[in-house]
């Protein structure tokens, strides 16, 4: 697991951010197991205290659960990991909106752009399986 | 304590490898001495006895016997003695500039250790202590396999009584072998104290740099003054006090000065030392 | 914690220290950032009584320096500080033999990390790998403190990479490391607080991730802003 950090966002929150990319795109589980804080570090390459500080976050927005001297896990809570997806999808669509408000086009040319883009990248992907 | 033990038997074992090499020149050179001015000797009795036709009594009793002096104040004597002694001297200086020059930087690890940093002071004072008796000693126990090595060699009615006792009856031994054992005590204390004023001198040094030096030469002089004040006002006063009592101010002197070196040293090593 | 107060020291005619003050917490990874030839180096040896201040205090965990803070606080310099001749494993031996806090399973467990032989002679070392071993007789050492100087200066990227790893394990988790370096901007994402310094002086102190946070700013941004001055 090697992230890319930049330096300017805070890392605890760059990890938060990591880990809600995992759980959005399907890599964790609900319920899954999840590396102890200094694996975590060592894996990620980041400082004991900023995984701790992600660690704690992550407990504070549900995201993740420990339950006494176990290792830590993905919330099984549907509600929260719905609400992860739908935050990065929206996070998806406000920066996409962010790029074409410059470029003057219609929403429906542009949609219509979105769709057949979409169905070329899934058809080559029925293909290649 | 403890750690004063083992940075003596560190200090000890950083030296060792020269210091047999020391000893085995020691041995080597008195030994080859001891052969080749008998046989020189030997040689020389001969062909004078044979070109004055002189038999052994006639040639004794013109020249006399052998002399141990041949032996002793030889050059295969006197060289690695004299030799010795300057790396000695040698590593006064170099058992403290060692760690600190090259690629040497030990001196961090050392005045890092879990320990009062005058015990690296002593253990170094310690070592050089060693160093010279163990020569000394070395000597003492030479000197008899000596005598045996020539007495091989030359006939026995050119033999002459010698022994150890005899050797430090010698003027120039005399110091490193006194009688007596507060002669003993006195003469190598002397040396201590010396030695100890050097380190304390190096310790200015490595403190101060550049203007260090000056401080140290300083802090010698006076430690040399004051150490020999009571001689000086003695004569000044032209002989005023009893030997006794010039030897007490001497103690008291030397106690004054060993105990300055030692307090400096402590007070250099803890607060002014610079790596 | 270690405490610096307003350490002034002259070299010479040239005043280097002019009234340095920061604080390293236990737990905390603190970076003193500047230039060469600025007093960092100089600091960390004052802390540890390897070069003496004319005034100013320096206080671990509350006291002075005694001869038993060398079993709670350890300096690793960018020199080696063991004999060239040793052989590493007559290096630990010693460490052994003075340190009680000396754990020679550890030492061992990094020798292995860092794939050294332990019959290798210092002398005979690359500069990485003698920069490796000189971090493992600091690391192996069960103290509080921990003190790097330029740990990443002048070692080969492997070097580099490895050393990095040892600061986001357990071997540092806990201790209150003091690491200073000229280059930043690779190690950026392992300190907890910055202390810039610039001739002589603490030119800003912070919580590295506290001004991500706050003002969106890298290490290196707020290098920019406090040197401009």
């Amino acid at each position: 697991m090697t992230v890319k950090f930049n330096n300017r966002d805070p890392v605890y929150v760059q990890v938060i951010r990591h880990f809600k990319e995992k759980i959005a795109k399907g890599y964790f589980e609900p319920g899954q197991e999840i590396p102890s804080r200094r694996e975590l570090a060592n894996q990620l390459k980041i400082n004991p205290n900023t995984a701790q500080r992600a660690y704690k976050e992550m407990g504070e927005q549900g995201l993740i659960f420990t339950e006494g001297n176990m290792p830590s896990c993905i919330t099984k809570d549907e509600a929260v990991l719905k609400s992860v997806r739908e935050e990065l999808i929206i996070e998806a669509v406000d920066l996409f909106l962010g790029s074409i408000k410059s470029i003057d086009v219609p929403l429906s040319e542009v949609l219509e752009l979105v769709k057949k883009k979409h169905d070329a990248e899934s058809g080559e992907a029925e293909e290649s399986k | 304590m403890k750690n004063f033990f083992k940075l003596l038997n560190f200090e000890v074992n950083r030296f060792f490898k020269l210091y047999l090499t020391l000893i085995g020149l020691i041995i080597v050179s008195q030994f080859i001495g001891a052969i080749v001015e008998s046989k020189v000797y030997m040689d020389r009795t001969d062909q004078e006895m044979y070109k004055n036709q002189l038999s052994m009594s006639q040639y004794i009793e013109r020249h006399g016997v052998f002399s141990f002096n041949y032996v002793f104040e030889s050059e295969w004597f006197l060289l690695p003695i004299f030799f010795s002694i300057a790396m000695l001297m040698i590593y006064v200086f170099f058992i403290w500039y060692r760690d600190w020059f090259g690629k040497n930087t030990f001196i961090y690890r050392l005045l890092m250790l879990p320990t009062e940093r005058i015990t690296i002071y002593f253990a170094k004072l310690t070592t050089i202590m060693f160093l010279v008796l163990g020569l000394v000693t070395l000597q003492i126990l030479l000197i008899p396999i000596e005598i045996q090595i020539v007495n091989s060699i030359i006939p026995t009615d050119f033999q002459s009584n010698f022994s150890f006792y005899h050797f430090s009856s010698f003027e120039i031994w005399g110091w490193m072998y006194p009688n007596t054992f507060t002669e003993f005590i006195l003469i190598y204390g002397v040396g201590l104290i010396f030695v100890a004023v050097l380190f304390t001198a190096i310790l200015i040094e490595r403190s101060y740099g550049l203007k260090g030096i000056l401080f140290a030469i300083v802090y010698g002089m006076v430690s040399f003054g004051v150490f020999f004040a009571p001689i000086l006002l003695n004569e000044l006063s032209s002989g005023y006090f009893y030997s006794l009592e010039v030897f007490l101010m001497l103690l008291v002197m030397s106690f004054i000065v060993l105990g300055s070196a030692i307090w400096i040293a402590n007070h250099l090593l803890k607060y002014k030392i610079r790596v | 914690m270690i405490e610096v107060k307003n350490v002034m020291k002259k070299y010479g005619r040239k005043q280097v220290l002019k009234g340095l003050s920061f604080t390293a917490e236990k737990g905390e990874i603190t970076c003193l950032i500047g230039i060469n030839g600025v007093g960092k180096t100089t600091i960390m040896k004052a802390i540890m009584a390897l070069t003496p201040i004319n005034s100013g205090e320096i206080l671990i965990d509350g006291e002075k320096i005694r001869k038993e803070s060398f079993e709670k606080v350890t300096f690793i310099p960018d020199t080696i500080t063991m004999l060239p001749q040793m052989k590493i494993c007559d290096a630990f031996t010693f460490m052994a033999d003075f340190y009680k806090n000396w754990d020679p399973l550890r030492a061992e467990e990094l020798l292995q990390f860092f794939k050294l032989d332990p019959t290798e002679r210092i002398a005979n070392l690359s500069k990485g790998n003698m920069a490796k071993v000189n971090m493992i007789l600091g690391l192996a050492l069960n103290v509080d403190y921990l003190l790097m100087d330029e740990p990443f200066s002048g070692i080969d990227i492997f070097s580099r990479e490895q050393i990095a790893e040892v600061f986001t394990s357990h071997l540092i988790e806990d201790r209150g490391v003091i690491i200073t370096t000229h280059e930043i901007s690779d190690i950026e994402h392992l300190i907890d607080r910055a202390v810039i310094i610039d001739n002589g002086e603490v030119l800003k102190e912070f919580s590295v991730e506290e001004v991500r946070e706050k003002e969106g700013k890298s290490v290196v941004d707020v290098m920019r802003e406090v040197y401009r001055r």
